[in-house]
């Protein structure tokens, strides 16, 4: 088999990016719409609201935990058999569903067979694309991304219809058929061989270098301590909005511009990040440390041109580091380490979003307000960004890194579902 | 109609109401008598009894029964209401009150006359019944009138009304109502085989009792609850009640219909149940699934095909294959291939 010495940078790369911009609509943005089945779930089963929201938190947890398994099969086998697999698991998973008869069947089929489905799946396809391009990755990878905030706008009001007019069990069995296209989504991705994958052996051996990789555990903390604050907006921004009694329609609109801005912000910094030369590194720590300080300076704003200028920041920068996060990756480890660098990265990271939510809630029950939350939740920022300062190469002008958003999108399903969770309380 | 100089009003303070009330109806009955039989010697409602109708206003007998309904209620809360009235008015203003227990009620109407205090005609309504035993009182330009009554039962709910005449004729409207209940608009969509539970709410309120019927078309028929383990009413606050129905069938479907009965009346609400089977969402799953298939099978064909292309056009080219499994490095076989050979160090 021919080893190909560069990426091929288009061509078949689009169709991969097409691949990847459905893949993240099906996995994200199925589970931030989630929250639609949430109400109808706590009536059917008669349960706690805690005790529903568990589902998607397994759902999330075992899709997380679960990548560096989809990383080392993709190593192994290839990302096509190993997403068309976590495609058929997704789907199997939503189809028992919406049979179940007990909330533990719906952990069991949702939380962990969808869950391992959606681990086999994202991971492997978001290293796929760093591999299929190198100039061109960062915008790749936005473009790519952009499934995420694009189908969070579309699925929320289509599972709202389809529960209407079918109920839970027949909106979870079509969305079990809309899962299915996951496997036709792997289908697209054509096994590419690049020069170093031979040199680099199996899972195994990738792995343990990894973790004696300096630079990789490293940028796997500044990772994690920015997944740590990046996700908390996306929970409390709601509350703190009617802490200072906002009404729900502006606050759901001003949530609204936030999440556009985010999109844009994700093709504009995909975009600049392959058109400006040096490591993606430092772009990763220009927007991480704005994001960092709109973070912070929430709390100091009143008036609602203010808050609605610091959304706007808040969610064009946070959208604008996804891309470069996924971009620095390759340029850390390699194409050829990349699929196991990923899910070992996506594993760690996402710890820090587990904790973040939780503290900042408790911060807000210790304080009485969201102010500590949101300026904690800045330094989180800031503390991964100055990480970022000790990557190699970081002030010379060497060749680029790939982007690494995997755990950020992971968190961001996982913030939109603890905040459906916390809203429907 | 004129108000008599110093009585300024039921304003004062609880202990003062009683004997306020007994100056007002006094008032009231000597104008009854000077008026004679003109308008309101009607009863306004069985409280009154039989003995209010013996003649128009009759001030010997009127006043006892006053004042023995006074005394056998007094243990009713109080309700008081009041409405202000304009000559520029051009809607008529309504006031709409939710009552649920036998209450006193005492109702004010304010007007503000532009002219002469007392040219102004005042009446009270009850629907198109007058009402007589009205207290009306002037200070300035303002115009007070009261009307005081009890309900006990449903008959006596309904919309009172007082009237200002002076050049247009405003209108204050109060209209007494028992609470409403709460009920899902949207229709419950369930599954055979599944439970479902119907849910009646009502705010602020606590009925007496709650019934449930079920309905095709507009018959509405009670629902048994000794059917065995079909269904089961029960509610955790007063104000609230559920319906469960259990192993639901195609026949469930349909209205039903909750009732909350008060001592003042009842109030309805209805939910829609819609039973489907699970073959009507399996329908557009099977579809879409045939639909992924045909996706999956072009994408693998047209790959198939372009690399045989490959294979018969370039021959001896090196291509990549479809397989999934990553085969060893083999590219010292075919060579001559001039496409991506850059270098050939195989170390990055």
């Amino acid at each position: 088999m021919a080893h190909r010495a560069e990426p091929p940078d288009g061509g078949w790369g689009w169709m991969v990016v097409l691949s990847a911009f459905f893949q993240s609509a099906l996995v994200f943005g199925v589970l931030r719409s989630f929250g639609v089945f949430f109400v109808e779930l706590v009536a059917a089963f008669e349960e706690q609201a805690a005790r529903v929201s568990w589902i998607a938190s397994i759902g999330i947890a075992v899709q997380q935990f679960g990548s560096p398994v989809g990383s080392a099969l993709s190593t192994k086998y290839g990302p096509r058999p190993v997403v068309m697999a976590g495609g058929i698991l997704a789907a199997s998973g939503m189809l028992l569903a919406s049979l179940a008869t007990s909330l533990t069947h719906l952990y069991l089929s949702i939380g962990l067979l969808s869950g391992s489905g959606w681990a086999l799946t994202f991971t492997p396809t978001m290293a796929c694309l760093s591999r299929y391009f190198s100039r061109r990755r960062s915008l790749a990878t936005g473009l790519a991304l952009t499934g995420v905030g694009l189908s969070s706008f579309a699925f929320a009001p289509l599972f709202q219809w389809l529960v209407s007019h079918y109920a839970w069990r027949g909106a979870l069995l079509l969305v079990s058929a809309l899962s299915l296209h996951l496997v036709a989504c792997g289908a697209l991705l054509r096994p590419l061989s690049l020069r170093e994958d031979p040199v680099m052996g199996g899972p195994g051996t990738q792995l343990t270098s990894l973790l004696h990789h300096g630079p990789f555990l490293r940028y796997t903390a500044a990772l994690t301590l920015i997944n740590t604050g990046y996700f908390i907006p996306y929970v409390h921004l709601m509350a703190h909005l009617q802490d200072l009694d906002w009404d729900p329609l502006s606050a759901a609109f001003l949530l609204s511009v936030a999440a556009i801005s985010d999109l844009v912000g994700r093709v504009a910094s995909g975009w600049l990040g392959d058109a400006v030369p040096g490591p993606v590194a430092r772009l990763l720590m220009l927007w991480t440390t704005l994001t960092g300080v709109s973070l912070a300076l929430f709390p100091v704003a009143r008036t609602p041109t203010v808050l609605m200028a610091l959304a706007v920041a808040y969610g064009f920068t946070s959208g604008a580091l996804t891309p470069v996060a996924f971009s620095v990756l390759p340029e850390l480890v390699g194409t050829g380490r990349i699929y196991c660098g990923l899910g070992l990265v996506q594993m760690v990271e996402s710890i820090g979003g587990l904790l973040g939510a939780p503290l900042s809630g408790y911060l807000r029950d210790v304080t009485g307000n969201y102010t500590v939350s949101f300026v904690v939740a800045g330094a989180f920022l800031l503390a991964g960004s100055a990480i970022l300062i000790t990557l190699p190469r970081f002030c010379s002008s060497a060749s680029t890194s790939k982007p690494r958003d995997l755990v950020t999108e992971a968190v961001d399903t996982k913030v939109s579902l603890t905040k459906e969770g916390l809203g429907e309380d | 109609m004129r108000a008599l100089p110093g009585l300024r009003g039921l304003r004062g303070p609880p202990s003062l109401q009683l004997p306020l009330l007994l100056l007002c109806l006094l008032a009231a009955v000597r104008r009854g008598w000077a008026d004679g039989n003109t308008t309101g010697a009607k009863a306004t409602g069985p409280s009154w009894g039989g003995r209010a109708r013996l003649g128009p206003a009759s001030p010997l007998t009127t006043l006892p029964i006053r004042e023995e309904m006074m005394t056998k209620y007094s243990n009713l809360s109080l309700e008081s209401h009041n409405i202000s009235l304009t000559e520029q008015s051009s809607v008529p203003v309504e006031k709409n009150i939710t009552l649920e227990r036998p209450s006193r009620i005492e109702l004010t109407c304010n007007f503000t006359a532009s002219g002469d205090v007392n040219s102004v005609n005042v009446t009270w309504k009850k629907g198109d019944e007058q009402l007589t035993n009205y207290c009306i009182n002037a200070t300035g330009k303002n115009l007070y009138t009261q009307y005081m009554f009890t309900i006990i039962n449903s008959n006596q709910m309904g919309n009172y009304s007082c009237f200002f005449e002076e050049e247009k004729k405003q209108r204050g409207t109060f209209n007494f109502r028992v609470p409403e209940v709460q009920g899902k608009n949207k229709p419950l969509v369930t599954y055979v085989g599944d439970s479902t539970v119907l849910i009646c709410k009502c705010q602020h309120c606590s009925p007496l009792n709650w019934t449930w019927y079920s309905s095709n078309g507009s018959i509405q028929v009670p629902v048994d609850v000794h059917v065995n383990d079909k269904y089961a009413i029960n509610g955790t606050n007063a104000n609230e009640t559920r319906l469960k129905i259990m192993q639901l069938s195609e026949d469930d479907k349909g209205s039903y219909w909750c009732h909350a009965v008060f001592q003042l009346g009842e109030s309805q609400m209805h939910v829609e149940l819609v039973v489907l089977s699970y073959l009507v969402p399996l329908k557009p799953f099977l579809g879409i699934v045939v639909e992924v298939i045909i996706l999956v099978a072009i994408i693998l064909f047209c790959e198939m095909y372009t690399q045989k292309k490959k294979m018969h056009t370039d021959d001896g080219k090196e291509f990549e294959q479809v397989e999934q499994l990553k085969s060893d490095d083999s590219n010292g076989v075919e060579n001559n291939a001039p496409r991506h050979r850059k270098s050939e160090s195989v170390s990055q």
